[in-house]
């Protein structure tokens, strides 16, 4: 074999090295054998923010020479313990995706639709903003600017100068996030149980049994990393049960998967509290005792309420004789699908455990058309074990102690006054969506609905829409029907990172910088019994002529519409976002920008009060820390009837409550009650009026207690005999990171998922009947639409039931995430195209889950 | 004299993706292309078992450090590109390589072509003679002419090709390999030999990956390995060396179960 004379020469080098390994060296650089330096280029670490998934990490990026190019988490934070997940790491790829609009663009065919090219031509960052004020213009001229609309998706905390603020000060009812599309059904569990409208915080490290139900927290949900970093520990410290139809990572490690038939989740979580009940494993300390100390809850018996003394908590003993006491595990087997046994031991485990114990309600368990009772009935079983506010158990955020952006109300004229109060277009409040968000009737936002609230033009046509951070066309269930809904809208303008799906449809398209490498803003997170404030900051200069959606560009349109003669969102920017400092006045779109994060934040970081957690001194320190941890949230906070709080409102002399009307933790909901009640007089019905028009079946006071509702299937089990799953994978971005290689690469990473491919699993006996072999293709339709994708044998979910991950099918948004993106061909199929629109109506939200759609599948 | 090794605790890992991924922002790997997979660690997954006893489990992979390394062994080139360096890393020198691709046909834990074998992964990958490394961030089309960029582009407005190239030096390897050569996990000594851990290691969120010299009986690596009983990949089908086996004497050790229940499939 011939050798090069180079190598020649490099090879008396080749075998010992000249300076030691292991133990950190002091000297900058370690020697090469060839004379020069080992190691890492210079580099600093910038920190920023994640927002790759809720769990919105605090992270370090690694800037080479201006170049991001790596990812850790804040080596300050408890909330991600200083690392990222997979996800971290894969949006390099996104700041560098080759298919990121670097121009604001203008649409030049008229003609609207999937698979239309639009042609997009380069237009000036002017002759964009120019076109969108005109039209915004038009409306106030026509004294109709409530057919303005302001779509939300991915949002910072800098969110209100845009979402709120802007809609508002022009005269529009209509800012519409995307809240609903994926998680609020969960949050309704929480308040009407225990009056908390929010996410919760599970203290895993300390908790000696866990019960995932309808997700998997190594995979998605909100602490993502927090629980990576635990799970190894938890499940020699505890026994972890994984509930879900499908095989996820956590049900693969855990020590029991309960693969539950979809939907059935409420049978299960009923005769769970049955069995605690009538063994007597309630914690005591939380739900209090039998006067007597005699245990009377006996299967199919009622028990008289003044035996019973309560502590924490409000209508145990109803609860039992309204819903519990005949679901019995042998009952609940039969709809579940759960061994009767099995469902007995998960009681006595979780009872034996308490109050160190954590039911984790995730969406899957209570995202469907019935699924507000089931994430109820899940979430009180929290009540049952005093996990409450209990260590080991679960808990609200602590406190992130920012403030609010400065009142507009001064700035909204006449106009703006009267129309920003009209019905808002996605049809909240009406009698089928109580959208019940903090008790109130049409509190919440019905994201999904406002498609065929544009095509039904109830209650008002649209005209002029704006998107942000958004792609509704591809993210909400039924996209069919957003399709048609965009064509519709004369005048579209979007703002994004990428020509996504909702992209196809805007007459114009501004460039968005992305967030966590060059936007500048916060959020506020938690995990661990820590509340965490992170900075999202720029950490390079970005590559394009791009603008930050939620201050920038406001700004910038705050200035053509004074140039327009609409001085008033102009005025309000200008006068109300001085920086806190120095009582400057903004001059520009990166000024306001700063200033209102300085003013929101400034509790932090001012010095004029003791906030606790870590004491920053000063706005440059928090900007070079990029984050603030709070103290640990204080266990059994609200112990003590402290579930609820009631004040006098000044003007109305009524009594307000904030958190549960009885102020306990509530198995019977007085809250629920009140907010049903109030929606149905509204309406001028009854409660049960109410709950026929939402599609719940229970009826009277059932209607106030946690409860099995049968689930709900669309499609007839004779011409859709499978049921379709949706899960989170691991690598999604929230639907954004399949442009990346990285992505599609390690998707496999997803148990019975492989790289660059869209799998539906179907059990291998249902695969033998329709002679379907692994690999091929298949078509699945349901009652509103047809995807094709590969099929996956796959003993990880139950006969009768298929599952494919969200994510894929994008038919648009760049060449990696689309097969052919100028042919607008998918590369698989979007789950949502087959899930038609429907609803968990009380809270609002997007059924996804709970095998709500029917499907047939064939071989193609 | 150090034996650098890695041991994988199973059980803690979530296989999460994180360390696959990280490795190839470290190292600046390509994108899979033409069945090489240039992912220096990856995974390969089991499934057995009907429903619902089904099971599954995920094995992180990455070059075994092999102490009978056939890799080294059918290196031709003197003095070998494939070489051991004195702490027990098999390490390439780029430069003395000839894409010859002998050590990637002799090691048991890699594929030619993944895709024509079949296989789940591949620790040595080639870099094709015929095309510059990193086709992605050299391609020149662009989606929506004048609205979005291209590969090429991105990489030259950013500067680097690809654009996010951490830049690191070592007299074996450079950070972006040249075409025409293999390449493979090195332990990351460039960090190593600066008292950094391997990248992968550094950016497991369980802390599943332990890395150190498994001559110093008090390392983290000995202590797991003498704590529970360690288990070494014998090919890249997931198959373990049997006790008494020795294999090619590989230096990522696995310990702990997966999952948590007992096996009923
Ligand atoms: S994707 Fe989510 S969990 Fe992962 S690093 Fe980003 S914010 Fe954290
Ligand atoms: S980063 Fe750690 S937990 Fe994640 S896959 Fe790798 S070894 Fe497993
Ligand atoms: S795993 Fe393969 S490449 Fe690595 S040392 Fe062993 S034989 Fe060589
Ligand atoms: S040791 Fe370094 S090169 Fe090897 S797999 Fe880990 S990160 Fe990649």
């Amino acid at each position: 074999m011939k050798i090069k004379r180079r190598d020649f020469l490099k090879a008396s080098v080749a075998a010992g090295a000249a300076v030691a390994a292991n133990g950190p060296t002091l000297n900058a650089f370690a020697m090469g054998q060839k004379g020069g330096a080992i190691g890492e280029t210079a580099g600093d670490w910038k920190p920023s923010s994640c927002q790759g998934c809720t769990t919105w990490c605090p992270v370090e990026i690694f800037v080479q020479n201006g170049r991001a190019v790596k990812v850790r988490g804040n080596q300050y934070s408890k909330q991600n313990d200083g690392f990222v997940c997979s996800k971290g790491h894969i949006s390099l790829q996104q700041l560098y995706d080759p298919d990121r609009v670097k121009v604001p663009m203008k649409r030049t065919n008229l003609k609207k639709g999937r698979g239309i090219d639009p042609k997009f031509v380069p237009i000036s960052w002017d002759e964009a903003l120019n076109t969108i004020a005109d039209r915004m213009m038009e409306l106030r001229k026509t004294g109709d600017p409530e057919k303005f609309l302001l779509m939300r998706g991915r949002y910072t905390y800098m969110r209100d100068t845009l979402y709120s603020a802007l809609p508002k000060v022009f005269g529009s009812p209509n800012s519409i996030s995307h809240s609903s599309i994926c998680a609020e059904a969960d949050k309704f569990g929480s308040y009407f149980t225990e009056g908390l409208w929010d996410y919760r915080d599970y203290d895993l490290s300390h908790s000696k049994y866990v019960v995932l139900w309808g997700m998997d927290p190594i995979s998605s949900n909100r602490m993502i990393p927090a629980s990576i970093k635990r799970f190894g520990d938890v499940l020699d410290n505890a026994t972890v049960v994984a509930v879900d139809p499908r095989l996820s990572t956590a049900a693969a490690k855990a020590h029991e998967w309960l693969p539950v038939l979809p939907g059935t989740d409420g049978a299960l979580a009923s005769a769970i509290a049955h069995v605690i009940l009538k063994e007597g494993l309630w914690h005591k300390e939380f739900v209090g005792d039998f006067k007597d100390g005699k245990n009377r809850f006996r299967t199919g018996k009622t028990v008289a309420a003044s035996t019973f003394a309560e502590k924490e908590t409000n209508g145990v003993v109803a609860w039992w004789n309204i819903e519990l006491k005949n679901k019995t595990p042998g009952w609940a087997a039969k709809i579940t699908g759960v061994p009767s046994k099995k469902i007995t031991a998960v009681a006595r485990g979780l009872g034996k455990a308490a109050p160190h114990a954590i039911v984790w309600l995730g969406p899957g368990a209570a995202m469907h058309v019935r699924g507000g009772y089931t994430a109820m009935a899940i979430h009180a079983l929290n009540g049952l074990l005093g996990s409450i506010d209990n260590k080991g158990g679960v808990m609200p955020s602590a406190k992130v102690p920012v403030k609010k952006i400065p009142k507009y109300s001064k700035y909204q004229d006449e106009l703006a006054k009267k129309h920003s109060k009209k019905q808002k277009i996605d049809q909240r409040g009406y009698l089928t969506f109580p959208a019940l968000k903090k008790g109130k009737s049409g509190g919440g936002v019905v994201t999904n609905n406002v498609a065929q609230a544009i095509l039904d033009k109830d209650p008002n046509e649209i005209k002029v829409a704006i998107g942000y951070m958004n792609n509704f066309v591809f993210s909400s269930t039924g996209t069919g029907r957003w399709e048609k809904a965009l064509e519709k809208i004369p005048f579209f303008a979007h703002l994004t990172t990428n020509a996504s799906e909702m992209t196809q449809y805007a007459d114009i398209v501004l460039p968005c910088a992305i967030t966590k490498y060059e936007k500048l803003g916060f959020l506020k997170t938690k995990a661990n019994g820590y509340a965490t404030c992170t900075l999202v900051q720029p950490v390079v200069k970005p590559l394009w002529d791009v603008k930050m959606d939620e201050t920038e560009i406001p700004w910038l349109l705050a200035e053509k519409l004074k140039e327009r003669g609409f001085s008033n969102l102009y005025d309000y920017y200008k006068n109300e976002f001085k920086d806190p400092e120095t009582g400057k006045k903004p001059a520009n779109g990166r000024e306001f920008t700063e200033y209102s994060l300085k003013i929101m934040t400034a509790p932090l970081w001012d010095g004029k009060k003791d906030v606790g957690g870590d004491t920053i001194k000063g706005w440059e320190e928090f900007k070079k820390r990029g984050m603030w941890n709070s103290s640990h949230y204080k266990y059994k906070k609200r112990w003590g009837g402290k579930f609820g709080k009631d004040s006098v409102d000044k003007k109305t002399g009524k009594t307000k409550t904030k958190g549960t009307k009885t102020h306990k933790f509530e198995f019977y909901s007085e809250t629920l009650k009140e907010a049903l009640g109030k929606h149905a007089k509204k309406h001028k019905t009854t409660v049960n009026g109410v709950l026929k028009a939402c599609n719940y079946t229970a009826r009277d006071e059932r209607a106030f207690v946690p409860h099995y509702e049968p689930p709900y299937r669309r499609g007839s089990k004779k011409r859709y005999p499978f049921v379709f799953i949706d899960y989170k994978s691991k690598l999604s971005r929230e639907g954004r990171s399949q442009n990346t290689p990285w992505f599609q690469e390690f998707k496999h990473v997803d148990p019975g998922d492989q790289g660059w491919q869209d799998l539906l699993k179907i059990n291998p006996k249902d695969a033998k009947r329709l002679k379907i072999k692994d690999g091929d293709t298949v078509k699945v339709t349901s009652t509103v639409a047809s995807i094709v994708v590969t099929a996956k044998l796959w003993e990880g979910i139950r006969p009768g039931t298929v599952s494919k991950a969200y994510g894929q099918g994008h038919w648009a948004y760049g060449r990696v995430a689309a097969e052919n993106y100028d042919a607008a061909v998918p590369r698989g199929g979007n789950n949502n195209t087959i899930m038609p629109a429907d609803y968990e109506r009380l809270s609002g939200s997007t059924a996804r889950n709970g095998g709500f759609t029917g499907v047939r599948i064939q071989k193609v | 004299m150090n034996r650098y090794a890695m041991v994988i605790d199973l059980q803690k890992c979530t296989s999460c993706g994180a360390c696959a991924i990280a490795c190839k922002t470290e190292n600046n790997t390509p994108n899979r292309s033409k069945g090489q997979t240039f992912n220096w660690a990856d995974y390969i997954h089991e499934a057995k078992g009907r429903f619902p006893n089904m099971e599954f489990r995920t094995i992180p992979v990455l070059c075994n450090h092999c102490s009978d390394a056939p890799c080294v062994e059918v290196c031709p080139v003197t003095p070998k590109a494939m070489f051991k360096t004195k702490d027990g890393i098999t390490m390439h020198n780029d430069e003395r390589c000839i894409g010859c691709r002998r050590c990637q046909r002799a090691c048991p834990y890699s594929a030619q072509d993944v895709d024509k074998d079949k296989a789940a992964y591949s620790v040595i990958s080639f870099n094709d003679a015929s095309s510059e490394p990193h086709g992605f961030y050299r391609d020149t089309k662009e989606l929506i002419k004048g609205c979005t960029a291209s590969g090429k582009e991105i990489a030259k407005k950013a500067g680097s090709l690809p654009p996010d190239h951490n830049r690191y030096s070592h007299q074996d390897y450079e950070s972006v390999r040249r075409k025409g050569i293999v390449e493979k996990c090195i332990f990351c000594e460039h960090r190593v030999k600066k008292g950094d851990q391997p990248y992968c290691v550094a950016s497991c969120p369980a802390k599943a990956r332990v890395f150190g010299d498994v001559n110093d009986k008090k390392s983290d690596v000995s202590r797991l390995i003498k704590k529970y009983r360690p288990l070494s990949l014998k090919n890249n089908k997931g198959a373990f060396l049997k006790d008494q086996e020795k294999g090619t004497r590989p230096h990522v050790y696995y310990v702990r179960s997966f999952k948590a229940r007992p096996s009923k499939a």
